[in-house]
């Protein structure tokens, strides 16, 4: 007993010397700024006025934010986003999920195909959609004038096309993302529960219903969870197809704080949106921590 | 009943084949494009048969300067790699191997870091770097790289740890090596292939960050995805070029990730799905 405790002593002097350099750095390079954030959100910092990084103003920057009808548009059009672009990416998914299960020549090649569109950088994503659908010569308006398809031929002029075609954007990205992240939840399912349905004569239909889903809910959840939060940080696709516009339709949360910051300088209401992303984004974190993790530790 | 089964198989892969055709189609163009003359690249209908060029590439990367940009993507990318997994092997090798009371409350604190929006880190950097003259230094880009890199390598190796046997350990401990070489010459030489992997990812995040890099570099450190939107010109969008640029940006990525794709899914939720 003693030999144990003096081992676990011994371990904890180890921790520490192991632990200090990288939790001291990311201390340093991100605990520390997030709290310049914080401070200087209770202050009246823009760059139009000098010295005015020291004007102590209070809650008024908060206050401001509660009633900038620019902020809950942005915070509007964030929720619309996330949530057609979360359902949309999960019904697809779980398509694609029972697809790439049923399969068993080509499984890998599918699956590794799969991978492709969530490793490209979100930027080229948005660069490649307004290659797509530029108005001149964009293959999509040859598509729609040689098949004379009933479609516009221009998407970004309109608020809620664009806002539709931003959405597609993410789901294009990050459904086969949902696909894998599923078939690794429906490849983890024992083949028993399968031969006791089928033995209790369940049709395909019920399976799904009553075997498959409720044993996929746990990476279910890990998959919406994920993708609700990753589509609160939704800055480089939009920003470059749309840059936020037309008008605001697709400014979403993250290039509105980007416009405040670094657009019109206004540094300390910026600093206060970021303290209230921040504290919703950590709020969902602890969601998926409790759900989506917690058999981990 | 068998031939009904049959037909279902192959209606399976008619989809996945479509679905991969949208999924992909749009790479295959950006490619096909980079290759081609501004006349053909605006051709309508769209050619797919073509007389191949180079001059996208020359003029992106020789005449506009993206070979700058190249290098420093490379720069900041190796040096993002190099120093996260310098600062974030020893720590995830603790988290493995020298468990104490305040592991939870650390490890919560990392994933506190991963999910916080690159734009509320960006603000205070670019005040706080803007204050010690770090802007436009690869010091400051690498900072902010590593920020959001140093979590996910240490969420991801300590899995990798965890895997090598602890017996390991302790024979080399009787054969009197000290717990830090245990470490350096052990097992970290045994978790090669999560170390590849691991480095790769903090490789591809590095390599594609967009905002970070918008508002940190300037004319001396830009990557190439801040050089891109400079080629969306008032007077006219040079798709070729940007095309060629894309490419570039696109190629090794492909390459990288699907050499470590079985690790893709578990670090990409933090281990939440293996």
């Amino acid at each position: 007993m003693l030999k144990k405790n003096r081992k676990l002593q011994n371990y904890s002097h180890l921790a520490v010397a192991f632990h200090l350099p990288a939790f001291l750095t990311l201390t340093a390079i991100t605990l520390g700024p997030l709290l310049y954030t914080l401070k200087i959100s209770f202050f009246d910092y823009k760059i139009s006025s000098a010295g005015s990084e020291n004007v102590f103003v209070g809650l008024q920057n908060y206050i401001r934010m509660f009633q900038d009808m620019e902020f809950w548009n942005s915070m509007g059009k964030t929720f619309l986003f996330m949530f057609f672009a979360v359902i949309l990416e999960v019904a697809l998914g779980i398509i694609l999920a029972m697809a790439l299960n049923s399969i068993i020549r080509f499984q890998r090649v599918f699956t590794s195909l799969t991978l492709i569109p969530m490793m490209v950088a979100p930027l080229i994503i948005g660069l490649m959609f307004s290659f797509f659908l530029n108005p001149q010569f964009g293959l999509y308006v040859w598509l729609v004038d040689t098949l004379h398809l009933p479609l516009p031929t221009i998407l970004t002029d309109s608020p809620v096309l664009a806002m539709i075609v931003v959405i597609l954007m993410d789901v294009w990205e990050w459904a086969p993302y949902m696909g894998l992240v599923f078939l690794a939840g429906l490849q983890s399912i024992s083949g028993e529960y399968y031969e006791a349905a089928k033995v209790d004569g369940a049709s395909g239909s019920q399976i799904f219903r009553y075997v498959t889903l409720p044993l996929m809910k746990p990476v279910l959840v890990v998959g919406i969870l994920l993708r609700a939060m990753e589509t609160f940080k939704e800055f480089d696709k939009p920003f470059i197809l749309t840059g936020g516009g037309p008008g605001n339709a697709t400014e979403v949360i993250d290039i509105f704080t980007y416009r405040q910051a670094f657009v019109s300088f206004n540094f300390s209401y910026a600093a206060a949106v970021c303290v209230v992303l921040f504290i919703v984004l950590q709020i969902c974190g602890m969601f998926y921590q409790k759900f989506a993790m917690g058999g981990e530790e | 009943m068998q031939k009904s089964k049959k037909r279902k198989l192959i209606g399976i892969y008619i989809f996945l084949i479509i679905f991969l055709i949208i999924a992909l189609l749009p790479y295959f163009w950006l490619i096909l494009t980079s290759f081609k003359t501004r006349v053909d690249a605006f051709a309508i209908p769209p050619k797919v048969f073509f007389q191949a060029t180079l001059s996208n590439y020359r003029e992106a990367f020789l005449d506009k300067g993206f070979l700058l940009n190249l290098k420093n993507s490379i720069i900041i990318m190796l040096a993002t790699v190099g120093i996260g997994l310098g600062l974030g092997l020893p720590s995830a090798y603790a988290f493995s191997r020298f468990k104490t009371g305040r592991d939870k409350l650390l490890l919560n604190y990392l994933l506190g870091t991963r999910f916080t929006p690159v734009v509320v880190l960006a603000l205070p950097l670019y005040l706080l770097m803007s204050k010690v003259r770090l802007l436009d230094s690869f010091v400051g880009i690498v900072i902010a790289h590593v920020a959001f890199n140093l979590p996910f390598v240490i969420w991801m190796m300590k899995g990798f740890f965890d895997a090598i046997p602890k017996e390991i350990d302790e024979a080399a401990r009787v054969d009197g090596y000290s717990w830090f070489n245990v470490f350096l010459r052990i097992d970290v030489p045994l978790a090669k292939s999560g170390l590849a992997a691991t480095a790769v990812f903090c490789a591809i995040n590095s390599w594609n960050e967009f905002l970070m890099a918008l508002i940190l570099t300037g004319r001396h450190t830009a990557t190439m995805p801040v050089g891109v939107p400079g080629l969306l010109t008032p007077q006219g969008t040079i798709w070729g070029q940007i095309a060629a640029v894309g490419t570039v940006i696109t190629i090794p990525v492909l390459i990288f990730a699907i050499l470590v794709q079985k690790h893709m899914i578990a670090g990409m939720t933090m281990g939440a799905v293996k």
